[in-house]
């Protein structure tokens, strides 16, 4: 291989990986804190791109209103997932919860193939997003170069809310012990809220890159790359948010790598994700950037 | 004297019914799901072919009945059994996609009730069965008219991308295999990726590296208007060609400008109507909907209608489903809306196919390809 397949390949990689990501960071902060796996975060990403989608194709809104509109609407999703369906049950055993999670799953994407139909539309990806800069032969588009930017930066703002503000320190009690939280005067569900709230955020961000990169929405969207994301939060590291950026890109390069050097393997590009997440929890269940699971958060 | 009158008005009665008898046929369509488009299509064509011709030549009179199966395995079934045993329809129309015909087929043959499909394409469907008829092509035809296509345009270098997860894909691109090697053609490459996948950008950074004349796409339209645009982006110029799985409006609002130039095979192009019932019927579609563009799906829609009533009025009783099936199976030479169809003994349709291009977001008919 040459070394400018390689560095397209790089490329490709490199801006996949950023989405799968950013919609990880979000199943790490749930489970770190409920010690759930939110399997209706996917949908959550689905629920940010149709509501973009929505705002720029009916409403007529300009775009960043428009993108800035639908992460607001997502967390706030997210936050009412929680109170309606995982409130009820913070006292029932955890495999209530997980079921909860995936009855909500399926709620949202019945609820979008209802209101929506089962036709994929296509997404309105604005001019200057489809720019193509060609450096020397490797090509990137504005949103290849754009996603991995903006995980980047959404990354270190989650750190600075969580080491630095008075809430990601609540939030990192919370994730220690939630009933003795609750002695030291924190209002635990406020700050679950929270923790909600930012990760649907995150999802509906990386949904929306998602359609920007793959301009095709439709209600099932969400389902392999939720699978994917959860993936890569584990092979981070569950409960770690840099565990979670990490194993994103892992899983990333992993599906372009497979491409690149095994060519006849890459109708079974998506299996390695899955592959890699059997073998790390074979060796190493607590993932890459994973501390001993009941004493370190975050 | 009463009785002499209530007798007489019943009998009356039971005349009147026997000379004009109802008979019911059953369509199966997916109304809902995520194939509804192509059932919806289909649904405009039968209905308004019925509308058309809603009675025999000896007066009968035919009701449609429509249920939706979701596109969905066991609902498929459900509607099938329910139409034969509880509807008793004399034949079935539909579904759209090879899997669901498949299930219909296999109910429809031991109560020997005749099934003409529109659109399901896979070869072995028909094979070593008695009651299933279609007025589409085959894969196998389908294959062979893009393969030759490309050889005649001096393009002999292919790389082909299959989806592994889809019967319609791997028939077709064994197909085009056969007739493209044997004509000269190489397939440099064949590349396998699974539906549902968003992302091919290392596949195409790969086919780039090979450099081939064509890219034969034996997919449906959400994976190859996905490959097109990530191609566009990635600066790989060479000609794509798929079946009929492309062949809707969905492919090219979801490719935008990246499909143009694209080419694919099609049953039917409603600006050069092929028969005079064909233009007829453009026509009255025309007339309904305010439109002359006549959807592939609702043109075969009305083929299959059409076929049934032809054979319906050649038998003596035209409720009985054998006699339907024998004529169905001796249809030759049958002026149809996509064309001129003739039936042969496994129930496939011969007939010829369209090569379109897609030139600023709209196809353009480019050939007519004969078997």
């Amino acid at each position: 291989m040459d070394l400018l397949t390689f560095m397209q390949q790089m490329v490709n990689g490199f801006s996949l990986g950023s989405m799968y990501a950013l919609i990880a960071i979000g199943y790490t902060m749930v489970y770190g804190v409920l010690r759930l796996i939110n399997f209706a975060h996917g949908d959550i990403m689905m629920v940010g791109a149709f509501l973009a989608y929505a705002f720029i194709s009916i409403f007529n809104l300009p775009f960043a209103f428009a993108v800035l509109l639908s992460v607001v609407i997502s967390a706030l999703v997210g936050i009412l997932t929680d109170k309606i369906a995982y409130k009820p049950l913070r006292e029932a055993p955890r495999i209530s919860l997980l079921i909860t999670a995936i009855g909500i799953s399926f709620f949202l994407e019945n609820a979008f193939t209802v209101f929506a139909g089962g036709i994929p539309r296509p997404f309105p990806v604005p001019e200057y997003m489809q720019n193509i800069f060609n450096v020397s032969g490797i090509i990137f588009s504005t949103s290849s170069i754009m996603v991995p930017i903006v995980t980047l930066v959404l990354l270190l703002a989650i750190l600075f809310v969580l080491y630095k503000t008075k809430y990601g320190m609540a939030i990192r009690a919370l994730s220690f012990d939630i009933k003795t939280v609750n002695l030291m005067g924190i209002d635990a569900n406020k700050i679950i809220s929270i923790v909600f709230a930012l990760g649907s955020a995150l999802a509906a961000v990386g949904g929306i890159f998602w359609v920007i990169n793959y301009p095709s929405v439709e209600p099932m969207m969400g389902v392999l790359v939720g699978l994917k994301a959860f993936a890569a939060a584990v092979v981070g590291g569950i409960g770690s948010v840099t565990g979670a950026v990490l194993g994103g890109f892992i899983i990333g390069f992993t599906e372009v790598v497979v491409v690149a050097f095994f060519p006849d393997l890459a109708g079974y590009k998506d299996a390695f994700a899955f592959v890699f997440l059997i073998f790390v929890l074979l060796f190493k269940p607590t993932g890459i950037m994973g501390k001993d699971l009941e004493k370190s958060r975050f | 004297m009463r009785k002499i009158i209530g007798l007489s008005v019943a009998t009356a009665l039971t005349c009147t019914m026997a000379l004009a008898k109802e008979i019911n046929v059953g369509l199966i369509l997916p109304m809902s799901g995520a194939i509804a488009a192509y059932g919806q299509n289909a649904e405009v064509g039968v209905k308004l072919a019925h509308k058309l011709q809603p009675k025999l030549n000896n007066g009968d009179k035919i009701n449609l009945i429509l249920i939706d199966n979701k596109g969905d395995k066991v609902e498929t079934a459900n509607a099938a059994t329910r139409l034969i045993s509880s509807d008793k329809v004399v034949a079935l129309l539909g579904p759209m996609i090879s899997t669901n015909t498949a299930q219909v087929i296999s109910i429809a043959e031991k109560k020997h009730v005749p099934v003409i499909a529109p659109a399901a394409t896979n070869d072995k469907l028909t094979m070593r069965k008695m009651y299933a008829n279609r007025v589409c092509f085959t894969d196998s035809f389908q294959g062979s008219v893009v393969a030759n296509y490309a050889l005649k345009q001096n393009k002999k270098k292919a790389v082909v991308i299959v989806d592994q997860a889809t019967v319609y894909s791997l028939g077709l691109s064994k197909a085009f295999k056969n007739t493209y090697t044997k004509g000269g053609g190489k397939i440099l490459k064949k590349i396998r990726i699974t539906s549902g996948d968003k992302d091919y950008k290392a596949i195409i950074s790969q086919i780039k590296k090979l450099n081939p004349d064509i890219i034969f796409l034996p997919l449906y339209h959400p994976e190859a208007s996905m490959i097109a645009r990530q191609a566009k982006e990635l600066g790989l110029k060479t000609t794509m060609i798929s079946g009929d799985g492309v062949a809707n409006q969905t492919f090219i609002d979801l490719g935008g400008d990246a499909v143009n130039g694209y080419l694919y095979t099609d049953a039917f192009d409603y600006t050069n109507p092929p028969t005079k019932k064909s233009a007829e019927f453009i026509k009255a579609y025309q007339k309904q909907t305010g439109s002359n563009a006549l959807n592939a799906f609702s043109a075969l829609g009305a083929d299959t209608y059409n076929l049934l009533v032809n054979a319906m009025n050649k038998c003596e009783d035209p409720t009985n489903s054998k006699c339907i099936n024998k004529e169905i199976k001796n249809t030759k030479k049958f002026e149809a809306v996509t064309g001129i169809i003739s039936i042969d003994k496994e129930g496939n349709a011969i007939k010829s196919a369209v090569i379109k291009e897609i030139v600023n977001g709209k196809p353009v008919y480019k050939a007519t390809v004969n078997p």
